[in-house]
């Protein structure tokens, strides 16, 4: 009976204790305002950053029936800190709630920011805290990161965190914008071999942008009307040691992330200029990428070799000569011309890659390591350096699947 | 009623084993380890493994020659009663402190990554009275606990690698010598203490069902452990690459990062549950057996009621250091470059002395007859 | 002053009170005497010990036995007796014949006769229902089995429903009890002991067992503790299994409980051992083990798949009644980073409103679910159980639109009260819903990590339960010999083994060929 009692009341302490004082990390989750973006501007004032809050409204847009609220899906908050970490404390004077990072999806840059030696010192701190997820995106914006949120009003996914979680998987899977998480920035900023991609995007339609082939557009530059969001995300921006030094097209960001196996591009739709038409028609094909590309290098000698194979799928979508594929004449013909066009392109894109960016923007050095026995080697041959003097030679192997539907030419009146 | 101590069997040995030691490739051992020898790091552990097994074999060997007897007594009887006493004295100190600071370890994995402000000590006293509890139930309760739970134990770590692979690139291990071959054996058997828990483990012989399931139960688990660490240590190199130097510890870095797709992107609580579960088996276990050593060193026949205060004990000298870099960069290295070379030393010491007295003869003899 | 309060609870509790009662030596004393060759001294002592006239339902019946010319009196119980049977085969004879005959027993056309000397035997026999026949000038009391009992027809099981298989169950009578069983297994090795476990109302325990199969040494362990106490009555068998269980005060049950005689003898034919007690619907099997309680009988008759099937929504019930709850809390307090985004935004937007934290939410509605639950159960009618759970969903309806309760709390709260009746043990299940409330507390304390730290107590705590020396995991941890028979069931030709645990005489139940 004793023993029954003291059991009870020391239970009973407990429960007590539970209820009462169980808060440590505890914290009810209406209690917070959830960040999805972050933006980091130059503050005007040396060693400060402009810190640019997006904040998502939990109670619009999820209530099933029953009163609505009218409130307004997000709330952005722009202010100077010194970093994004304390800043959360500085921004309970102006929102209600506690601010959680937890949701946080996406972080973004002004390109001015993001060229400021002092950027990675800033956002290392990245690391500290234990609520900012290595999966979330660094993506790097035209204008000031401030702006960029004030501008961006998406109309059909007004709640923040499902128009960015759409907005970037789409344009991953595309190809068309790299797969920037953080986790990648800081494995390239720690390599120090390679440069690392992020999302290039803007809110900011220029006023009379030439119209060019499909995917060579930077962000900004797609010429779309209608009514609809300014925002676009289309091509990246080049980090070298964690400082952007450069653009690249959309079409270029394309070719890389087809040439980096570790990033999940799905099926790709391109034009590429027709080789039957003596105008300048261009059919449109899929690709299609299920197997790793092979790389070989021969490190010896003053110039470095590299031959990378890519073996690409092709669908061909549209015909606007009417060829007749059934003839494998034409059909090699084809072959040909797209291998042609996929090895110029990535040729030409990696001898910029060794001019203009001095480095190579995707983790073509961890091929370069097997062929060295210690790292001392590894360290003393310099890939850095050696890159820039190398040949690159690149073969596509193409393997077309499908050559869409044959059509026959409609009868002209007369004929 | 009859509440005897049963034995352990050769199942709830091998899961004891493996999650005493194989807990260590969730911990800061990758990290440490590539911190010494770069992308060569899994291969200390393959390589320790076999430098340790020479002793460790050598020690099983002369342990078989004693039917149900423990590590101490067997040192005690070869060694004299009062060498015997300090050597056992030392073992037990060292893995005391082992103890005591591994928990503070694992408390302030816990803090750092999934309770923030939580005050250090209360996660610490949470730990201590639970492991406390199990190992005041016995050994066999503990061996009971961790064959229920090994197999999700286990399946929960492949699958954490498993999606961890997704993220990682092969081409990260190489230059497949890493700081060249020379460091690398250098390094690998400064790091047999990865294995030191082995030795400690002979402790409980006479509560394991026989000599030979004992035997074979080390086998198995020393085997599979080092190839897990191995493996583990090998995917966080293709995952993080030169960036797990920057991680302390890479497991939970890593759980923090996977996720099953678009709609369920965090899963690390999942993983942080049979973590969590293996820790508490874990601490049980080397509680139980720490206790076992003091109540032979000192002649306590019913040491189970030592383990509060045992832990207690523990629990105070875990909070002395006061930031969790102390004993990672201080205290730690300390025990891990003293006790495996040890223990190691011991071993062979034991096997060396029961040589010379001729023990094996006898036991030769005695089976003749 | 604590002190003072703890002195005076240890004071009243440790010695025994002291009460004034009468002493009844005299009649211990008489009923340790033989009866003697008197008659009329007989008929005296048994009136006085039965108080007759005052007892109305002692019948005294004397009358002259014709053949042997003497007198005779039969006493009986009216009330237990079958007394068409006591005219026909006793009475009638004993005063109708007129053959000269020495012998009673050939008188008698009874078919179930004994004799006894013995006052207190005989008085027990009595209250038995046994009809008791004094002779002038015997020294022996003739008695013939007149009991007749009125109770319960065998009906259908209500407790452990199964749609495959016996309906049948156990009623109040031990008789019918024992001959189901019986009927189940025909063999001579089946073994039906009684003993006595209570003095003064005379219950008795019946052991059932197969000779040839169980473990010698368990049986004299249950022999031994059925002896071992010594009270006033046991009317009830669910009162003997808190008395025999080695720890009355654990939330998890260590031994099995059931209604249905098949699966009694089911266990019999496993070496297992069975009590049974008069005015009981059900019978104690022990040892039990976790697997025995979470087991449902359907399980096998089922075919091996779907047997399986519903095992495995059986172990998902146990998980999702014991955690949702507190993992719903542990999640939304402590690992918000957990949730997909949109449901956090959902769980967030609903919560705005509602004026309690999460866990003090949770609680409400665990604690009205409980209350619906056990409502239903008392409501005196057949619509008991629709009115529970229409209570149930009206309430949710009503404390949602109120703006008291968040709507994801109703989910979760409906989900785990529904899945703890699968657990169909009735111990098991009150195991299963008190061991929520303990991890819900947990998880409102330390989130996951409190829900692991319990789980993992409560782990080693179940490990180290015995029912009768077998562990409670047996024989998955510490492992032995079965025919493996624990979450996933083999085909019925696979199950060779009897469970090793028992340590049965014989292991095998089915061999090659």
């Amino acid at each position: 009976m004793q023993k029954t009692k003291t059991v009870c009341s020391l239970m009973l302490f407990f429960v007590m204790v539970i209820l009462l004082t169980g808060c440590w990390d505890r914290g009810e989750l209406e209690d917070k305002s959830y960040v999805i973006g972050l933006g980091l501007d130059r503050s005007k004032q040396e060693g400060k950053i402009k810190v640019t809050m997006l904040l998502a409204n939990p109670e619009v847009g999820s209530m099933q029936g029953g009163g609505g609220s009218t409130e307004k899906p997000r709330e952005i908050i722009s202010f100077d800190a010194n970093d994004f970490i304390a800043a959360k404390a500085t921004a309970n004077s102006v929102i209600s709630r506690s601010i959680s990072y937890d949701l946080l999806r996406i972080f973004v840059v002004s390109e001015e920011f993001a060229r400021d030696p002092m950027f990675p010192s800033t956002f290392f701190e990245v690391l500290k805290d234990k609520e900012i997820r290595l999966n979330s995106y660094l993506a790097v914006s035209k204008e000031k990161a401030a702006q960029y949120f004030l501008k961006n009003k998406p109309r059909m996914e007004t709640r923040p965190h499902k128009y960015f979680q759409f907005m970037v998987n789409h344009g991953i899977e595309n190809g068309l914008i790299p797969d920037s998480t953080l986790f990648r920035y800081f494995q390239s900023a720690e390599r120090g071999t390679d440069l690392f991609l992020a999302m290039y995007t803007t809110a900011i339609r220029e006023k009379n942008p030439k119209i060019k082939r499909e995917d060579e557009y930077m962000a900004g530059e797609l010429n779309a009307t209608g009514e609809l969001d300014d925002t676009q995300f289309i091509g990246s921006a080049v980090f070298k040691n964690g400082v952007m030094i450069d653009k690249l097209t959309g079409q270029e960001t394309r070719t890389i992330n087809i040439l980096d196996d570790t990033t999940n591009i799905k099926d790709i739709l391109v034009n590429i200029p027709d080789p039957f038409s003596s105008s300048q028609k261009q059919f449109a094909a899929r690709i299609l990428k299920t197997q790793s590309n092979k790389v070989k290098m021969n490190l010896k000698g003053i110039r470095p070799k590299i031959y990378i194979t890519i073996p690409l799928q092709f669908e061909i979508m549209s015909n606007p000569s009417r060829v007749n594929y059934r003839k494998e004449k034409n059909r090699q013909i084809l072959r040909k011309h797209i291998a042609d066009h996929i090895e110029q392109m990535n040729e030409d894109l990696l001898k910029k890659t060794q001019t203009k960016l001095k480095g190579v923007p995707y983790p073509l050095p961890l091929f370069a390591k097997k062929y060295f026995g210690t790292i001392q080697e590894y360290k003393k041959f310099n890939w850095g350096k050696s890159y820039l003097r190398a040949d690159i030679h690149v073969k596509a192997e193409i393997d077309i699947v499908n050559y869409g539907k044959q059509t026959s030419r409609p009868k002209k009146v007369g004929e | 009623m009859n509440q005897q101590p049963g034995k352990l069997g050769i199942r709830e040995f091998v899961s004891i084993a493996i999650l005493m030691v194989g807990a260590k490739a969730t911990e800061d051992t990758p990290a440490v380890l590539f911190r010494q020898v770069q992308n060569a790091a899994w291969m200390i552990p393959l390589l320790s493994a076999g430098i340790f097994f020479i002793p460790l074999f050598l020690l099983i060997k002369t342990m078989s020659l004693y039917q149900d007897k423990d590590l101490f007594s067997v040192i005690k009887k070869l060694f004299g009663k009062y060498l015997g006493f300090i050597v056992c004295l030392f073992i037990f100190i060292i893995s005391s402190f082992a103890v005591s600071y591994d928990t503070r370890t694992y408390t302030n994995i816990i803090r750092s990554f999934y309770f923030t402000t939580t005050p250090n000590l209360i996660i610490y006293v949470i730990l201590m009275v639970i492991c406390a509890y199990g190992a005041k139930k016995g050994l066999q309760h503990v061996g009971s606990v961790s064959y229920l739970i090994i197999f999700y134990a286990l399946l929960s770590l492949y699958i954490a690698l498993g999606i961890s692979t997704q993220q990682s690139n092969i081409q990260s291990m190489f230059p497949i010598w890493g700081p060249g071959q020379l460091e690398i054996i250098k390094l690998s058997s400064q790091n047999i203490t990865i294995f030191a828990d082995f030795f400690i483990l002979t402790m409980v012989i006479p509560y394991v069902t026989s000599n030979k399931v004992f035997k074979k139960g080390t086998w198995i688990a020393f085997v599979y452990v080092s190839i897990q660490i191995s493996v583990a240590t090998l995917i966080f190199i293709c995952m993080f690459d030169a960036s797990l130097a920057g991680y302390a510890y890479p497991f939970h870095i890593a759980i923090r990062f996977i996720s099953l797709g678009d709609y369920i992107p965090n899963v690390e609580i999942i993983f942080f549950i049979i973590w969590i579960m293996t820790a508490f088996i874990r601490f049980t276990a080397f509680l139980y057996i720490n206790a076992l050593m003091f109540g032979q060193l000192f002649k306590i026949k019913d040491f189970e009621y030592l383990i509060p205060s045992l832990t207690t004990i523990y629990l105070l000298i875990g909070i002395i250091p006061e930031s969790p870099i102390d004993i990672t960069l201080v205290l730690k290295p300390l025990i891990q470059n003293l006790a495996g070379p040890m223990f190691a030393v011991i071993s062979i010491t034991l096997w060396l002395v029961a040589q010379l007295k001729g023990e094996f003869k006898h036991a030769k003899n005695k089976n003749s007859m | 002053m604590r002190e003072k309060i703890s002195k005076l609870w240890k004071k009243r509790l440790n010695t025994e009170p002291e009460f004034n009662e009468q002493s009844n030596t005299e009649v211990i004393e008489l009923k340790k005497q033989d009866i003697s060759t008197s008659y009329d001294q007989n008929l005296a002592t048994f009136k006085t010990l039965f108080t007759v006239p005052d007892n109305i339902d002692v019948k005294v019946r004397e009358f002259t036995i014709t053949s042997l010319k003497r007198k005779g009196v039969i006493i009986f119980l009216s009330t237990m007796a079958d007394i068409q049977a006591i005219m026909d085969s006793i009475v009638e004879p004993l005063i109708d014949n007129e053959h000269p005959s020495k012998k009673i027993p050939d008188i008698v056309s009874y078919p179930i006769a004994s004799t006894a000397s013995n006052i207190g035997e005989i008085t027990e026999y009595i209250t038995a229902g046994i009809t008791a026949l004094f002779v002038e000038g015997d020294d022996q009391c003739y008695l013939f089995e007149t009991t007749k009992i009125s109770g319960r027809s065998i009906e259908k099981s209500d407790n452990e429903v199964i749609v495959k298989g016996a309906k049948e169950a156990f009623n109040e009578r031990v008789i019918d009890n024992i001959s189901l069983i019986r009927k189940k297994i025909k063999n001579e090795n089946l073994l039906v002991e009684t003993k006595p476990i209570s003095k003064r109302s005379r219950n008795n325990v019946f052991i059932v067992y197969q000779k040839d199969l169980v473990n010698e040494e368990l049986l004299q362990t249950i022999k031994d503790k059925l002896e071992s106490f010594e009270i006033d009555s046991i009317l009830d068998l669910s009162i003997l299994e808190q008395i025999l269980e080695e720890r009355p005060r654990s939330i998890f049950p260590t031994l099995l409980y059931t209604e249905r005689p098949d699966r009694a003898a089911a266990f019999i034919e496993e070496g297992h051992i069975i009590l049974l007690m008069e005015n009981s619907p059900g019978c104690l099997i022990l040892p039990a083990t976790f697997w025995a309680l979470f087991h449902s009988p359907e399980d096998h008759y089922l075919r091996t798949p779907y047997g399986n099937f519903i095992r495995i929504l059986r172990i998902l019930a146990l998980f999702v009644a014991v955690f949702t709850s507190p993992i719903y809390i542990a999640i939304t307090n402590f690992h918000v980073g957990m949730i997909p985004p949109d449901l956090l935004m959902a769980i967030a937007g609903t919560r705005e409103r509602v004026p309690f934290p999460s866990i003090v939410e949770v609680l409400m509605m665990e604690i009205a679910f409980e209350l619906i639950r056990e409502a239903g159960l008392r409501v005196p009618s057949p619509i008991g159980p629709t009115i529970g759970i229409v209570g149930a969903l009206i309430l949710g309806q009503a404390a949602v639109q109120a703006n008291i309760i968040s709507p994801i709390v109703i989910i979760v709260i409906a989900l785990s009260g529904l899945s703890s009746f699968i657990i169909s043990d009735l111990s098991m299940n009150f195991a299963i819903r008190i061991t929520r409330f303990l991890f819900i507390f947990s998880a409102g304390f330390m989130g996951i990590y409190g829900v692991t730290a319990l789980l993992i107590a409560g782990l080693y705590y179940l490990v180290s339960l015995k029912s009768f020396g077998t562990p409670y995991f047996a024989p998955m941890t510490p492992h032995s010999f079965s025919s493996k028979d624990l979450l996933i069931r083999h085909v019925p030709m696979k199950e060779k083994f009897r469970p090793g645990y028992l340590k049965p005489k014989d292991m095998v139940k089915q061999r090659k060929g």
